[in-house]
This record gives C-alpha cells, structure tokens and sequence, in this order.
C-alpha cells in the first residue's frame, strides 16, 4: 500500500498539469472555508458557548421605589411556575440581598444589593448526568414563560436568569455603554438603545442600569419658626427618623445571647403607617408627633415644616472619569456577534432622526444631538469586548507562533524557501478546523460554535503539522545525502515511508481529542484537532512534497 | 556493560545509550511514577482555575447630600485620586443619595496585595480631600477566594412554634465551629432574624400624654448602661468588690421604665408603647427556602438561613467540603430534635471531584484507546511501551505543575488530553524507527543496543526540532492577557512540559524498554524491508 502511494506520489510531483491540480484545488478550498466564516455566517464565532450546570439563578428587580411584599408577590409568581419543573429539586429566595456570591454574581454586583425592590432565586436541579434536559435549554424554555407571567405584576420589574459562565464572567453578552455630559440626554439615548435591544432578535433580559425616577416627599424646614420655637434642626432630623424609621438606641450585653441585644425604638406599625400615598395623608400624621422645646412645651411638628413633593434624584453613575450609563443584554443561544450588529445597524438607520451619527473604533459611535449639539458615546462592552479582545489577542498570539516556527526552520534548515514551505503547509490546516465546525454544526441541534478554545486547537495544530513537514523533509534530506537518490524519488520514497508515523501520530491525536469534542467549553478544542488534523496529514503528504518538488532542493539542502 | 560502538550524533542517541543499561533507568521509571501519583492525590482539587482578580471599593457615606452633590464633591475627586494609582484598568463611581461608591478594578493578574495596599495607601494619603461631614470611608478589597464560598447551607425550621431568633442562635452556634476547621477562611450567614427587645410606641398614646419620641429616646438610654465593677479595699486590707446592677435585665425592667411625670403621676413606658422581646423588625431582608418532602411535593416556603463556607486560597476545596459535611453531621440529631433541618445548596468540592474524576476517566479512556490502535498498527510489545510512556509524562508534568503552586482543575485536566495527543508522538516516532530497523534486512547484523540506539539518533535531530516549534506554538499564548488568558493559562503552563518530558521519556525509555521487550524477526527466509 505504502509501494502504491510512493508511486503515485512520484508520478503526481512531475506531472505539472498534476501538481498543479493539487495547488488549485488547496487554494480553493482554503478559499472556500475562508468564506464560509466571515460573509456567509455558516460557521459562527462566540466566545465561550453555553455549560451544562446542577444551578442557575434568577434575578428579580423591581423599579426603584418598590416595596419587599411587592418584590415578594413577583418572586412568589416566578416560583409558582418554577415548582412545577420535575428537575427541580430545591429552591431559595433571597429577597432584599444577593445570593452566596459565585462567580457571576461577583461580577454583576449581586453583593452590594441592599434595597426592597431587589430578590435572587438559587435553583438547584438533580445531576446533570441523570437529567435529559440540559439547563441552558431549561433556561431558554423558563425565560419566556416567567417573563410574561410575572414581568407584568408590577411596571418596570425585570427577570433575568443567570447561568454559571463556562469560561470566565462577564458583565452581560452585550453591553452598551452611553456617554455623555448630561444625565437627562444619557437616560433618554439609554431608552432609545434599549428600545432597539428588544426588537433585535436573539436578545433578552435587557435592562438599563439605572435607577427609575419615582415620587418621593421632601419636609421642608421653615427657619424663623425653628429658632422662634426654641427646638434645633438636630432634635427634629431625629425625631422623624426614630418615629418612622426607628432607631437602636441602646444595646444589652447578654450571656444568653450571641450577639448584643439592642433594644429599638420606634412607632408601633399601625400608628406610623400613613393612609395614602400623598401630601395630606403625610401631613396629618406629621401633625400627630410633637416635639419638645427648651423650655418644656409641646410643638406639633406641622408647625415647623412644610411638605413637598419631589421627583426622586436617581443614582448617576461614571465610568473612568466619565459619566455613562449602561444598556445590557443576554443572548439567546446564539453568538452575541450577530445581534450586536443587527442593534447597530438598526442604532445607524433610526438614530439619525434626532442625533448626528459618527462611526468611532471597529464598532463604535458618536452620536451628536442636533439641537442641543451635546455629543454622547455608544461604546460597546460585556462579553462581546472581551471576545474581541481575547480573539485579536489569540491572533496575535497565532502569528507570534508562525513568525517563532518560521525563525526556527530558517536555524535549521537555513532555508527560506524550505521554512516557507513548511508554515504554508501548517496553515492549511485552517481548512479543517473551519470545515470541522460547519459539520458539527450540521449534526448538533444547537448552534456549535466557532470558539476562543477553537483558536487554541488551531494554534496547537501549527505545530503538529509542522512536525509532520519536518519529518517528512529531515529523512529526504538524508535519503537524498547518504543513499545520493534523486529529488522527486527521495520525496516520494519519503512521503511513503513517513506515512505510518505521520498517521500513527495523527490518529493519537484525534482519538484523544474526541473525548474534548463532547464538553461544552473544550468541544471547539476538540473539533480543530480532530478535523484539523486531517487537514494537516494531507497537507504534508500531498502538498508539501509537490511544493518541495517545485524548489531546488539540492540548492538548499547545500549539497556538494 | 556490553560495548557499544556506534557513536550517536545527536542528544537523543546518547540519552538513549547512557541509560539503556544503566540500572537507574529502572528506578527511575519507578520514582516517576510515585512522585506522580503523589501529586495527583495531594494537589488542591478546584472546578474552576484561580484566577487574580484584584480591586477595590470605596464607600464614603455623607447623610443629607443628593445625588448630584455626592458626585461633585465625593465621587469625581475619589475617582481623580484613584486614577494616579498604577495598575488600575477601570474606575466606577455610583454617586446615589447620602452615598458615593467608587470602584477601581485593577489589570487581570495584578496581585491582590499589592492592589489592596495601593488602594488603601492612596486613601489614607488624600483623606483631606473629602468634604467635612462626610464619614470615615470604608474599604472593601475583592477577594475572590474569601468571597466566593465553595460550600452553602440553607437551615430550616419545620416546627411552625419556634420562634424567628431560635434558628438563628442554633445555626450561630454551629457557624463557630465550622469556622474552625482548617483552612476555612470566612463563614457568613445570610437571612435569619437577630434577638431585640422592641419598643413600638403608640402615636395616639405619646400625644394623649402629650409626649415626644425624644423623652422616650432619653429616658431609655440613660437606663441602658453598663458599667464596670468598682474595686476598694477594707480597713483590714480586703478587697471589696462593688457591682452596679444592670438596670435592664428583662422584659419587666424596660416596661418599668419611667418615661415622665405628668399631673403628679409617673408614666411607664408600658402604657405607651408594646414591649417585646423579639426579633429585628425594620430588617427587610429574609431569605426563603422550599425542598422537596419525602413525596417528592416541594413544601410551602420556610424561613431559612443560609451559612456559607469559603477556603482560604491554594487549599483543597474537596477536602473543606468534605470537612464540613461531617462536621454538620455531629450536630444533625441535635438539630433534628428541635424541629431543624439543612440542606447542603452548594458543593463545590463535590463539583470539582466530579469534574476531576470525570476527566482522570477520560484520560485512561483515551491511552488505552491508543493503545488498542497501536497493537493492531506496530504490535502489542511496541503498543506496551508507547503506553507506558504516557504515565510516565503526565506523572512529570503533574509534579511539576504541584511544584510551581497550581491545582488540579477542569483547564488543567484539559491541557493534559489536548497535550496527550501531542506526548506521544515522540514515543511513537521513535518505537516505529525501532520497529522498521528492527524488521528490516539490512541491519540485520547489528546487535539490539546498537540498533536501539542508532534508530534512536536518527529520528533525534528532528524531532527535538518539531516538539521545540510546537513548544514555541504554546509560548506566545502565555502572553494572552485579561480574564480569558488568565482562565488558559493552565495550558502554555503545562502543555510545554508535557512536550519536554515527553523527549525526554522517550529517549530514555522507549530505547530500555525496546531491547528488553521487542523480539527480532527472524531474517534468514523472508523479510520486508
């Protein structure tokens, strides 16, 4: 078998109409898979793709202003629906904090939560290796059920559902940060964002990260009638605080107890709680607390102040000295590449009514308002920046590892010409990682990805096929040296006799990467080495010797 | 030792010859292999790889100020000051009512000592810029591992009766001891209700009397005192200790107190406001918990507390958790009795050994289907040894992983399958030259350790060659930055000393093993060459 390949090879590395069929049909196909990433999306690139986990969260935010039944009225909604999942088995609420931290909480703030209008659900479900449904498709199935179940109870109250990231976390799959020098112009930009995020397929859980401006009261304090009365603004301050709010104003050591126990003061909950949510309602009941002035005598506190009613001020929030705010967004199943230049296209085609657009950086913008002229940024972030970064670095990385075997095959073969042969036999390798995922693809029902861990299997595969090339050339060189064959039979008698290690090694390789190609994470890695590695083999028997035969490689071996 | 004339050209020959009949070779094989299961058992076990995540968060409270004035005079000059600090990538602020909150995230990889002493030192130098009235800022470091617990459970009371701060004091209890087992760094309780004694006044009373909250506030706390024993001595030089009784003791005692005197008569604190002794009532959080009853019907929702359990960093998170469990279950009949029952809601270690053996799984899965593809291809003799070969390297590598500080974790595992495709390539090119030499004609009169060691040297040149430009293919990986890079990092780690060491078994064993093993075919009649 080995004899006929020898002889075939022989035969294909002469005929030049031969060697250059097999050149063609290489740059077609190199071409061709070239293609099939970047204008046809066949094969689409994301980061990291999704995990199969035992748990996941939900997160529960009401408007800002909310109170904890109203929170607890929604979570008690989402887990209505939730308890009638099979693969449930158990389920917490955390209502007005944050869950024990993980590593994606850690990043999306869940430890500073601190108000009423917040809640986290902890879903635990039975192991995933006894359990058919894996619990991105349970999210995916969940999202929309409990989203137009419970979003409804309350205006303005968010569900999100939060997986643990396979790779490292991220904020969210997309993030647009808005910035600009008003907080008004900031908000009303972060609306119309958001308003293209939820008519952009793939994208749910979409939220802004601001706080929602809601009414609040504010007691104004008459001055004159103060210092008249002989009470101080001190004395007041407190007295609405401990009445309302209530206050610890004292502590008992006790050796029963472990902590401290304080002793609270406040307004007994019927006689503080107010009968309606307005103006009169609040000034009756000011009216009820009296204050004691210097000299003994009572003063109804209505006679100090006055109420108001006042729009709450929202948080303002910076970014690098700049003030910005954020519009988020999870993918559904699928990349975050695509949906993000679907809402950006949108952002380029809707915008103009109102804003001046400019294109900044590789997706970025610059909207100017064309009547105030107040200039603001869209600048995206989240998952898909560090994609692109970790993809641009991996490619750097890629080409620092061409340039480094490239500088190590012109040491040892002192050889442009051979070092060159070598690397263009390396990097075509590319056809079957990319082809490789189109066929996973084709064979998964969801969507396989083209991933971070890809780019590694492929920068490892420039290395394995440049050994297979090394090989092939260092036992021709010496067929050529010490048994003085010919140039086209010592490369053939080479690629014939290399075969079986090369071979030998290639199916190692791909047997031990089948195992990577089923993990979630890993599987991009697995693929590229599997279906990368194909690629190589051929590469090296095929097309390196008829690139070798096309040079003088007595020349370059420097023979004589 | 027999005479070897054959005089090798390269580095892999004369490893080959130095140790084909040294009796070390053997001992050494053996020492490999120990030294490597040693580490597999005693390395740290984590699901996901430790990551250096450093940063900051300053708080500085300031009661009264708005949103905007926060982010005038606390925010933007916090953000100034932070912004001087090296190393800083990204610096939020969140200027709110009463409060700034400003954010300083450092590099991925940027120590976490030396980030938190640069954030603190930058703090304390400017803690004259912040404006008067404001409150002494707090500073909170990230730390991953503290912060992040590897194991939490949720405690719950079935019996309806018992009262909110029951649960909490029997779960405090045991969150002491839990927290002294080893290398638990924090232990921290979320949900549950603290003891209080309240005292809710009644509005419509406090005005009949025609009284203030204040008068109440005073008269309270003025009681509340604590004082330390006083010390005299006698005429006869004995000591007389003298103790101010505690004026509140009870329930009774607070109800008693008198809060004014009105028309001749005093009032108690009892006719205007509910004493109790109860929980904290203004606390709005609460944490809730449903599990599945014996029926497999999930309960109503119950009142629970949550204890969580982080590791101090670089230690085993299946062995804390393990700890843990059997801790728990010392107390679990004691709790039972008083109507309490856990839940365990996160197990990391679990998660990790899972993922762990899952993968030391996969790896045999994968050598011995090499090994099956190589009996058929060269022969179960050849086959044998390439196999050896592979435990051999991983029991380096993992040593030299133990040896630099990193853990066994799902990335680490995963450097290994994708390198043990790659490790055995040196074995099999130089057990296939062997075997072609071996089976054919022409070196038919060389002795086995000759031929060992020529087949051997010819192969040596090129292959140190392709496993040093895969080596150089891994290298500029390591150089990958932010969390993704950081998440890798285990593979340019440890691929480059899985490609290393598999030279150098190779050489050294696959020769030794080769002319032990293999038997020569017999050239008289027939051959192939």
């Amino acid at each position: 078998m080995f004899k006929k390949f020898e002889n075939f090879i022989h035969k294909a590395i002469q005929s030049s109409s031969q060697r250059k069929l097999i050149l063609i049909v290489t740059l077609i196909a190199f071409v061709l898979s070239i293609l099939m990433i970047a204008p046809s999306k066949m094969v689409l690139a994301k980061m990291l793709p999704g995990k199969n986990n035992d748990t996941f969260n939900i997160y529960v935010t009401l408007a800002t202003g909310s109170s904890i039944s109203q929170t607890q009225e929604v979570t008690s909604c989402v887990s209505a629906i939730l308890t009638q999942e099979k693969e449930l088995r158990d389920l917490e609420v955390f209502l007005g904090m944050g869950s024990p931290l993980d590593f994606a909480g850690l990043i999306k703030g869940s430890q500073f939560k601190n108000s009423e209008n917040v809640a986290e659900l902890v879903l635990n479900l039975t192991k995933k290796h006894h359990r058919d449904e894996p619990s991105y498709l349970m999210v995916q199935r969940l999202r929309p059920i409990v989203q137009s179940q419970c979003q409804s109870l309350y205006k303005g109250t968010k569900i999100s559902f939060v997986e643990p990231p396979a790779g490292p976390p991220t904020m969210a799959a997309i993030v647009a940060e808005i910035y600009g020098d008003n907080a008004e112009g900031i908000r009303k930009l972060s609306s119309r964002v958001s308003d293209v995020f939820h008519h952009t397929d793939g994208l749910v859980d979409i939220d802004i990260m601001q706080d929602d401006i809601f009414d609040t009261f504010k007691i104004v304090v008459n001055n004159t009638k103060i210092v008249r009365s002989g009470v101080d603004i001190e004395q007041l301050n407190n007295i609405i605080y401990l009445a309302f709010e209530g206050m610890q104003i004292a502590v008992k050591n006790s050796e029963l107890y472990n902590d401290q126990v304080p002793i609270y003061l406040s307004l007994s909950k019927e006689s503080k709680s107010f009968t309606r949510k307005d103006l009169n309602a609040i000034k009756v009941k000011l009216g009820a607390l009296k204050l004691m002035n210097t000299q003994g005598i009572m003063i109804p506190l209505t006679e100090l102040v006055s109420v108001i009613a006042e729009k709450s001020h929202p948080m303002i929030l910076s970014k690098n000295l700049h003030m910005m705010s954020n519009v988020m967004a999870e993918t559904d199943m699928v990349s975050q590449v695509y949906p993000l230049m679907d809402a950006r296209e949108t952002i380029l085609e809707n915008f103009s009514d109102t804003y001046k657009i400019k294109k900044i950086g590789l997706f970025n913008l610059q909207l100017t308002d064309k009547e105030s002229g107040k200039v603001y940024k869209l600048i995206w972030d989240g998952e898909m920046e560090v994609t692109l970064d970790t993809f641009v670095e991996l490619g750097a990385a890629f080409i620092a590892a061409l340039v480094l075997i490239f500088l190590l095959m012109v040491v040892y073969y002192k050889s442009y010409a051979i070092s060159g042969i070598i690397l263009l036999g390396s990097f075509l390798s590319i056809i079957g990682v990319i082809v490789g995922h189109f066929v996973m693809d084709l064979f998964t029902v969801e969507t396989f990805f083209l991933t971070a861990t890809s780019l590694i299997g492929f920068i490892a595969l420039i290395g394995i096929s440049s050994r297979n090339s090394l090989l092939l050339i260092d036992y021709t060189k010496s067929l050529m040296i010490n048994k003085g064959m010919d140039q086209a039979s010592a490369i053939a008698h080479s690629a014939a006799t290399r075969a079986k290690p090369i071979f030998l090694t290639a199916v190692a390789i791909m047997l031990a990467s089948t195992l990577l190609a089923g993990d979630a994470v890993f599987g991009g890695l697995g693929v590229s080495l599997i279906f990368g590695t194909v690629a190589a083999v051929i590469a090296s028997l095929l097309v390196v010797p008829v690139l070798l035969n096309i040079i003088d490689l007595e020349k370059h071996f420097d023979i004589n | 030792m027999k005479d070897i004339n054959f005089i090798p050209t390269d580095y892999a020959g004369k490893i080959a010859k130095t140790f084909i009949h040294s009796p070390l070779t053997l001992t050494l094989g053996l020492f490999i292999l120990a030294i490597g299961y040693l580490s597999l058992e005693i390395m740290p076990r984590e699901e996901n790889p430790q990551m250096v995540v450093s940063g900051s968060t300053v708080i500085i409270a300031l009661p009264g100020a708005s949103a905007k004035e926060i982010q005038k005079i606390i925010v933007n000059p916090l953000e100034r000051k932070l912004k001087e600090v090296k190393g800083v990538e990204h610096i939020y602020g969140r200027a709110m009512d009463n409060v700034g909150i400003v954010n300083a995230a450092f590099f991925i990889g940027e120590a976490k000592e030396g980030a938190n002493l640069k954030i603190y030192d930058k703090i304390m130098q400017n803690a004259d810029i912040f404006p008067s009235g404001a409150m002494k800022p707090i500073i909170k470091p990230l730390d991953i591992d503290v912060d992040i617990p590897i194991v939490s459970i949720a405690f719950y009371a079935d019996n309806e009766k018992m009262s909110k701060t029951e649960l909490y004091d029997s779960v405090k209890k045991i969150q002491h001891h839990i927290n002294g087992l080893e290398n638990v760094a924090v232990t921290e309780l979320k949900g549950g209700s603290k003891h209080q004694f309240n005292i809710e006044v009644d509005l419509n009373k406090l005005s009949g009397y025609n009284l203030s909250m204040g008068q109440i506030k005073k008269a309270v706390a003025s009681l509340a005192y604590n004082v330390p024993a006083t010390k005299n001595t006698s005429k006869d030089n004995k000591i007389v200790i003298l103790g101010v009784k505690n004026a509140l003791d009870s329930i009774k005692d607070i109800n008693n107190i008198i809060v004014a005197q009105y028309m001749g008569s005093v009032i108690y604190l009892s006719q205007v406001a509910k004493v109790s002794d109860s929980y904290d009532i203004q606390n709005f959080k609460k944490a809730l918990i449903k599990v599945r009853d014996k029926n497999g019907e999930f309960s109503s929702f119950k009142e629970q507390i949550t204890l969580s359990v982080s590791k101090l960093q670089g230690t085993n998170a299946v062995i804390i958790a393990d700890e843990v469990k059997k801790e728990l279950l010392m107390y679990k009949e004691l709790l039972e009795k008083n109507g309490i029952h856990y839940v365990i809601t996160r197990n990391d270690g679990e998660r990790a050994d899972e993922a762990v053996n899952e993968l030391v799984y996969h790896l045999v899965l994968s050598i011995v289907i090499i090994a099956i593809l190589l009996a058929f291809v060269l022969g179960w003799r050849e086959s044998l040894i390439v196999t050896f070969t592979v435990p051999a390297i991983l029991a380096i590598t993992l040593f030299v992983a133990y040896l630099s500080g990193q853990t066994i974790n799902r990335i680490t595992l995963f450097a290994f399958l994708l390198s043990l495709g790659l490790l055995v390539d040196a074995a099999i090119i130089v057990i296939e030259n062997i075997h072609r030499h071996y089976h054919s004609k022409e070196s038919a009169h060389e002795t086995p350790t000759e031929l060992m060691i020529k087949a051997t040297d010819e192969i040596g040149a090129p292959t140190n060659i392709a496993t040093l430009a895969i080596i150089l293919t891994m290298v500029p990986m390591a150089f990958v930055g932010q969390m993704m890079g950081q998440f890798m990092k285990p593979i340019p780690a440890n691929v480059p000393v899985a490609l290393i060491a598999s030279l150098f078994v190779a050489y050294i064993f696959t020769p030794y093993l080769a002319v032990r093993m293999l038997k020569r075919p017999d050239h008289s009649d027939k051959g192939e060459e």
